[in-house]
């Protein structure tokens, strides 16, 4: 009696897991391009795809925590103030049981560590053929972009679309972090040494530039904003600034 | 009967806990963190002089003479500076207090945004009996007491960057300032030209903040000690 009970309950722990575990890739799918900035780069693509990857592989699991819990809660309550006997039917050293866990366990991991790597590699690549290069400067609380090759010096980004840009990013005082949230790029900005990091924007748009270190009283404020132009647009950006320069 | 109790009560917690927070919310909001003012003075040419002070703790400055909350707190005389728009301010600072090596001492040892680029600094000898005066465009960043480093508030002014490093007094005698005793002061003049009307931070950028966050604590993340600001009118 208490055996089928236990396999009923059971079930329903089952049911439960499945139904979580559909919400969680639910929200995985539909959560991240929507909850996160708009995606402007081939970074943000590729970040938005890994939190949308990462949190579908996740809801399994998660959703089998929640569904032990909630059966839990439901059918192992204990009223009164003795201690309970113990369960007639507990479940121990089920092999089945325990080398599923450690082989999907495993599985899983290094599914997401060969993808992170992977990313990173891509992150990591070369940028390419003619990239632009822009050496960003930090400075409390300020960004200067300048553009090598020219006398253009700006307070503001402002970026080609389809063409790879290469980051030369340094701090002239403390630390700060270069974050542009819609291209997925964020570095830190170190005083004496020069980070790189490259990404291609591929849809036109404004964008917001913001620190990322505590850098000081006006961390919060150092933001400024960047556009993403087409390259016509870009090129004749350059003519202008380099004349008023 | 009973529920309904319980809720009363409930809701009674809610709404006298939120009424709290949002009290002392709008007391953090309002509280000013300013001192006196400390205006500016014009000189017949048409520019203005100030003159503040570091001391190695709060018992000379606006602190009073208990040196306030914290009297052993290094700060500076004033944190609440007031100038014209548009006019070249000359800037005196007598440093009392020791020092050491700054994080940035390429950046933070030279001098920023002044007129000329440079900082005229006198010196005493270990007696304070007497002075050596040299203008420099930077100092030996392993032994500066503080620096004044006054910037644009991002969205506020005009854009304006100043800083100037204090070396550290090398004095040993006592003179009295106030009510407190210290060494010789190591005098630093420089101007600097203000832009637009706005409100303008400055800080010190040397760690002496004791021994929280990095040496950032205290003192460096206080109001009215290691920081202040610039109204320009």
């Amino acid at each position: 009696m208490a055996e089928m009970k236990n396999k009923e309950n059971l079930k329903g722990m089952f049911a439960t897991w499945v139904i979580l575990t559909v919400v969680g890739v639910a929200i995985g799918v539909w959560g991240p391009a929507r909850l996160m900035p708009r995606s402007m780069s081939d970074n943000m693509h590729l970040t938005i795809l890994t939190m949308v990857v990462f949190t579908v592989a996740a809801a399994p699991v998660a959703a089998g925590v929640y569904a032990v819990a909630l059966h839990a809660l439901r059918h192992w309550v204990h009223k009164g103030d003795n201690v309970p006997a113990p369960a007639a039917d507990q479940t121990r050293e089920n092999a089945t049981l325990t080398a599923s866990w450690l082989i999907a366990s495993t599985v899983l991991t290094v599914f997401l560590l060969i993808w992170g790597l992977g990313a990173l590699a891509v992150d990591n690549g070369s940028s390419g053929r003619n990239p632009l290069v822009v050496d960003v400067t930090g400075q409390q609380w300020v960004w200067t972009f300048s553009y090598p090759g020219t006398n253009v010096q700006s307070p503001t980004l402002v970026l080609p679309e389809g063409r790879t840009v290469d980051f030369h990013i340094k701090a002239l005082d403390v630390t700060h972090g270069f974050w542009i949230a819609n291209m997925g790029v964020q570095v830190d900005a170190n005083v004496g040494t020069t980070t790189m990091i490259h990404t291609t924007p591929t849809a036109l748009g404004q964008f917001d530039i913001r620190c990322t270190q505590f850098c000081g009283l006006n961390h919060a404020f150092m933001v400024t904003t960047g556009e993403v132009v087409s390259k016509a647009q870009f090129n004749s950006w350059l003519a202008s600034q380099s004349q008023k320069a | 009967m009973e529920r309904s109790k319980a809720f009363g009560t409930a809701l009674a917690s809610i709404l006298l806990g939120g009424g709290a927070l949002a009290l002392a919310g709008y007391a953090l909001a309002s509280a000013s963190p300013h001192q006196a003012a400390l205006v500016c003075q014009a000189t017949t040419t048409g520019n203005c002089t100030l003159a503040i002070s570091s001391f190695p703790d709060s018992l000379a400055g606006e602190h009073g003479k208990t040196g306030g909350a914290h009297p052993d707190w290094v700060s500076y005389s004033n944190d609440n500076l007031v100038a014209p728009a548009n006019t070249t301010v000359t800037m005196t600072i007598s440093q009392y207090d020791s020092g050491g090596a700054l994080n940035n001492k390429a950046f933070f040892g030279r001098v920023w945004g002044t007129v000329g680029g440079t900082a005229t600094i006198a010196t005493p000898n270990t007696a304070g009996t007497s002075y050596t005066t040299a203008t420099v465009t930077k100092v030996d960043g392993s032994n500066v007491g503080h620096t004044f480093t006054l910037r644009g508030v991002p969205g506020n002014g005009s854009p304006l960057f100043v800083s100037v490093p204090l070396p550290a007094s090398p004095s040993t005698n006592s003179i009295t300032v106030g009510d407190a005793q210290y060494g010789s002061p190591v005098k630093v003049t420089f101007s600097f030209k203000t832009g637009g009307p706005g409100v303008y931070e400055w800080n010190c950028e040397y760690p002496c903040g004791g021994s929280r966050e990095g040496q950032f604590g205290f003192a460096m993340s206080s109001y009215g000690y290691m920081s202040g600001t610039l109204t320009v009118k």
